[in-house]
């Protein structure tokens, strides 16, 4: 060609509608007016604009068109483009937003496939980098998949750091993939979006500190801890309980440790400590367990006015405190839920819920957590058979001959609902300890009576009584005082 | 030209000869002597691995004319090592000093320079006249819990170090013995010796800051120490003494509230009274067998006491 | 100039005063004692510096020796009640980051809250017997604790206590420089003059 001649022309698609074809010119080309002409070669009449720019937005030909360019003072030059010579490259995906969550330091990205412009169904690619330092680094890229449905859909993705957002900025960005399969030019990946960012606290002025702060966290997790400080502060080091570290540096205001499976902490935590020349700043992170889930849950009433629940926690989870792990009773029937006072070094894990008016059955979810998990373990439970009365208390001889007395007790409790299962223990130091079982209606804080015949007279004995449920035995009380008497003369 | 040269024991030195050339005849003599042509290249001095004894008056000649062409005086030293710092108040509470010295000897000049930083505040550390490396600094607030950081940079030709002491207001008191110790036997009294002693006069005011003080003493014929700590009241009686056994005694000092004891006080040696034997003649001679022995100073071994964390100054 | 005191009032300070030295000494003993349990159990360092803490009355004077006897006396006071306030503060913050976990720290740390109380107390009985005006607490208590993080929380209690056994070792040097005999009437100073 001659000098100033068109040349190299290209097409490209963004939207598989329309395309952009571009050309240059050969060396020492003056921009002039061109006209540009394109026909497809279903004889459909010729198109003709001209245009300053070297660069027109033309629809795709569904085989191949004709193209003639002629620039002022140049002769026209012709080109014969077929859609497999057109190259595809989605529109640079807009990111919508970037939405950080500092306490998970989890980024949540949105944005729209822009579905709208293409053909249902067609399969899309969306590459998505996380950068971050100084200089910017690719921490990770992933690819994710969606289908396009000929609509405008908003994505969105999690993605959780290794270390808290506030260390350093995170930077964003996603480029898209169509698999057009219907389109034979060439595809290709679009070009990156902008990169949005999440300005980290090394960005603020007069910002310092450790971060994450006060957090709690498994036992065995690695955790990045970083100190950010001003600029011309210089970094001793850093200390993770009573170990000095080696640092990262992440930028010119903030470095980094990585503690990998991290062991419990004592109560008051594990310190992490950045000592600047002449300033400590610090952090204090509480590495526990989650809470077991509760062994042997078993509930029982002494007096059918509370329910008295008892378990075994399992392994301490090594948090204190306001982190400390939190029991409650929830009632599944009634809806009703207690939180119970109770915590991992009490010697005795038992939580009382009130016996609910004309309800026998109870429901029960015991449900544990602690910050850093949960656990849960449910009993389906009917009081009447769970009856573990308190001990009878006020035993006391009423009547006495030479062979035989009259006992009575008291006992604390409503048990008006059930019968009553006592045994009396009789001993004398010349006889085998002796019991006898006495079956009586329950009755409300009520004292009960009874009659022990067949004893040796002038004959000192002791007395002891105790009591169940009848019908459902359960466990008995414990044994209440003992009393002696001796029986009268013959 | 002539000037001090200074060079690191070990090093490899080459001296030229002023403006000669390297092929000039030239004769190089140190300290008067000639040096032998094996030390020479052309007219360059050649010394490897100098040593110390290598120090002194360089001089380098025309060969025909005898003109002096170079001279120079070589000095053949080390760069300091970390110097070592003691800060101690024993006039609490004016004031504190602190010293230093060099582990090892450098041989060649060295300069110090002292900071001392109480929170944000530049304190000044009035320097003692040469060689005396200390010098003191008067405190201007009392009963501070702002740490106060000492930082002693030394040079010298040959380098640089410097150490750093961080210490609290209170843990660098520490008094000079107690002065005069006077021990004497009780007349009458076989097992008894009467100790006294005063404070030390380096202590400014020990009426509002008072010392307590720890005795100890024993029979030279034994080595376990007894000790006595005394809240007040710079005597003492020692009531259980081995009769007619000659005795060593040592006091120490600290301020009743803060700091560390002092060192020991220097020894002095009693013996208890003890009765003349019959036959002599009447006149009893009671001698005050007191004594102060010059025995060397003898640094106290560091001696747990009953004041929880207090040990002797050692 | 204060007048002269009589023989009863100057015997009745010299006996507040060492009884008030004895207090403080054994104050000091204990604030040191907890301050070491503190540090372990906080995991903290003990060489740890700390910045001066918002609220705690700091120990350090300039030319303590120039002071009057009435200012020593006023500055202690003023200082065991903000101590008073702010252990309590440090025991309830201790309740809530540690439960019953560390029982013994807490127990401790009530201790020495009710030794400073009783200081106060000893304090405001001094300055009674030189007929000074008790200064009013102040009304509404002492302002709430700032949202501090549990670092910062650690590093203040050490802040707190660090002050508090300097501030015991000052109150002995106070009272016994309210102790002494003034040199003219061999009794001891009025307090406006206590050097």
């Amino acid at each position: 060609g001659s000098l100033g001649d068109p040349q190299n022309l290209k097409c490209v698609t963004h939207n598989l509608q329309k395309m952009v074809c571009t050309w240059d010119v050969s060396s020492r080309g003056r921009r002039g007016q061109t006209d540009f002409c394109y026909t497809t070669n279903d004889l459909t009449p010729q198109v003709c604009f001209t245009t300053k720019e070297r660069r027109v937005e033309i629809p795709i030909p569904e085989s191949s068109i004709t193209v003639t360019i002629k620039s002022s003072g140049t002769a026209t030059k012709e080109f014969v483009i077929h859609q497999k010579d057109i190259s595809f490259v989605p529109i640079t995906p807009h990111i919508l937003s970037l939405m950080p969550d500092f306490p998970t330091s989890t980024l949540n990205l949105k944005w729209s496939d822009n579905g709208s412009v293409f053909p249902y169904g067609l399969d899309a690619f969306w590459q998505i980098q996380i950068l971050r330092k100084e200089p910017m680094e690719v921490v990770t890229q992933v690819t994710y998949y969606s289908k396009l449905t000929h609509e405008d859909v908003i994505l969105s993705w999690n993605w959780t750091s290794d270390m808290p957002l506030e260390c350093t900025s995170h930077y964003v960005k996603i480029r898209c993939y169509i698999n057009a399969t219907q389109f034979v030019g060439s595809k290709d990946w679009s070009d990156w979006s902008p990169a949005e960012v999440i300005p980290g606290k090394d960005t603020e002025p007069g910002e310092s500190g450790v971060f994450p702060l006060d957090p709690v966290v498994a036992v065995g997790s690695d955790l990045t801890f970083c100190c950010v400080h001003e600029e011309d502060q210089r970094i001793t080091n850093m200390i993770y309980g009573s170990k000095s570290y080696t640092m990262m540096q992440l930028s010119s205001r903030s470095h980094a440790i990585r503690v990998l499976n991290a062991n419990v902490s004592n109560s008051s935590g594990t310190n992490v400590v950045c000592r600047l020349e002449n300033a400590w700043e610090g952090s204090v992170v509480f590495v526990g367990y989650a809470p077991d889930t509760p062994q042997n849950l078993s509930c029982e009433t002494p007096n059918f006015l509370i329910i008295k629940c008892t378990w075994k926690p399992g392994r301490p989870s090594g948090l204190y405190g306001e982190r400390r792990t939190k029991y409650s009773l929830f009632e599944r029937t009634s809806g009703r839920n207690v939180s119970c006072e109770v915590s991992e070094l009490s010697k005795d894990h038992v939580c009382d819920f009130p016996v609910l008016p004309a309800q026998k059955t109870y429901d029960f979810i015991l449900g544990v957590s602690n910050p850093i998990g949960q656990a849960k373990s449910s009993l389906l439970v009917d009081i009447t058979q769970r009856v573990h009365p308190k001990t009878p208390e006020k035993l006391t001889v009423t009547e006495n001959n030479s062979t035989s007395i009259q006992l009575r007790w008291f006992i604390n409790g409503s048990f008006a609902e059930i019968r009553l299962l006592c045994q009396i223990e009789i001993s004398s130091s010349h006889s085998e300890r002796k019991l006898q079982n006495v079956s009586t209606p329950g009755r409300k804080s009520s004292t009960y009576t009874t009659q022990v015949n067949e004893l040796h007279p002038h004959t000192k004995y002791q007395f002891r009584v105790r009591c169940s449920a009848a019908d459902h035995f359960w466990r008995w009380s414990d044994w209440s005082r003992g009393v002696e008497q001796t029986t009268s003369e013959a | 030209d002539s000037h001090v040269q200074y060079e690191r024991v070990g090093a490899d030195v080459t001296m030229k000869c002023g403006s000669m050339d390297w092929d000039a005849a030239v004769t190089w003599t140190a300290n008067g002597t000639d040096i032998d042509e094996s030390h020479l290249n052309g007219s360059y001095l050649i010394l490897k691995n100098v040593g110390l004894s290598q120090s002194g008056q360089y001089f380098c000649y025309e060969g025909s004319s005898w003109h002096l062409k170079y001279q120079t005086n070589l000095r053949v030293g080390t760069p300091p090592k970390e110097p070592v710092l003691m800060c101690r108040s024993n006039n609490y509470p004016k004031g504190f000093y602190c010293s230093w010295h060099l582990p090892t000897p450098t041989y060649i000049p060295n300069f110090f320079n002292i900071s001392v930083i109480h929170g944000t505040k530049d304190m000044v550390c009035e320097k003692d006249s040469p060689p005396k490396n200390r010098c003191h600094i008067k405190y201007l607030q009392l009963f501070s819990t702002v740490k106060y950081k000492v930082t002693l940079t030394v040079t010298n030709a040959l380098g640089k170090n410097f150490t750093t002491l961080t210490f609290d207001e209170f843990a660098i008191v520490k008094p000079d013995p107690p002065e005069s110790v006077v021990a004497k036997p009780v007349p009458n009294n076989p097992r008894r010796l009467e100790v006294s002693w005063q404070n030390p006069s380096s202590w400014p005011d020990p009426e509002s800051f008072p010392l307590k003080f720890f005795l100890r003493y024993r029979p030279l014929i034994l080595d376990q120490w007894q000790h006595v700590e005394l809240s007040d009241g710079t005597s003492h009686t020692i009531t259980d003494a081995y009769a007619g056994k000659e005795y060593i005694i040592q006091v120490a000092a600290k301020d009743s509230d803060i700091g560390t004891w002092s060192d020991w006080s220097v020894a002095v040696h009693a013996t208890p009274w003890t009765e003349e034997p019959k036959h002599l003649t009447t006149e009893a001679q009671i001698t005050e067998t007191t004594s102060v022995s010059t025995s060397s100073f003898m640094a106290p071994p560091t001696t747990k006491i009953c004041d929880k964390g207090a040990v002797v100054g050692s | 100039m204060a007048a002269a005191d009589s023989p009863s009032t100057a015997l009745r300070r010299r006996d507040l005063c060492s009884r008030g030295i004895r207090l403080a000494g054994k104050m000091r003993a204990d604030v040191v004692d907890l301050l070491d349990a503190y540090v372990e159990q906080q995991g903290l360092d003990a060489s740890a510096s700390v910045a001066a803490v918002e609220g705690v009355p700091l120990a350090a004077v300039e030319r303590w020796d120039e002071q009057t006897g009435t200012q020593r006396l006023l500055e202690n006071l003023a200082a065991y009640r903000a101590f008073r306030a702010l252990l309590a503060q440090m025991l309830e913050e201790q309740r809530e980051q540690l439960g019953e976990a560390d029982a013994g720290l807490g127990r401790a740390l009530a201790a020495v809250l009710l030794q400073v109380s009783a200081f106060a107390y000893h304090l405001e009985e001094l300055l009674r017997l030189e007929s000074r005006g008790i200064p009013g607490e102040e009304e509404d208590g002492p302002p709430p604790p700032p949202r501090l993080s549990r670092f910062e929380q650690k590093l203040r209690g050490l802040g707190v206590l660090r002050e508090l056994a300097h501030w015991a070792v000052r109150s002995v040097r106070d009272l016994r420089q309210l102790a002494k005999p003034s040199p003219a009437s061999g009794a001891a100073p009025g307090l406006a003059e206590s050097p």
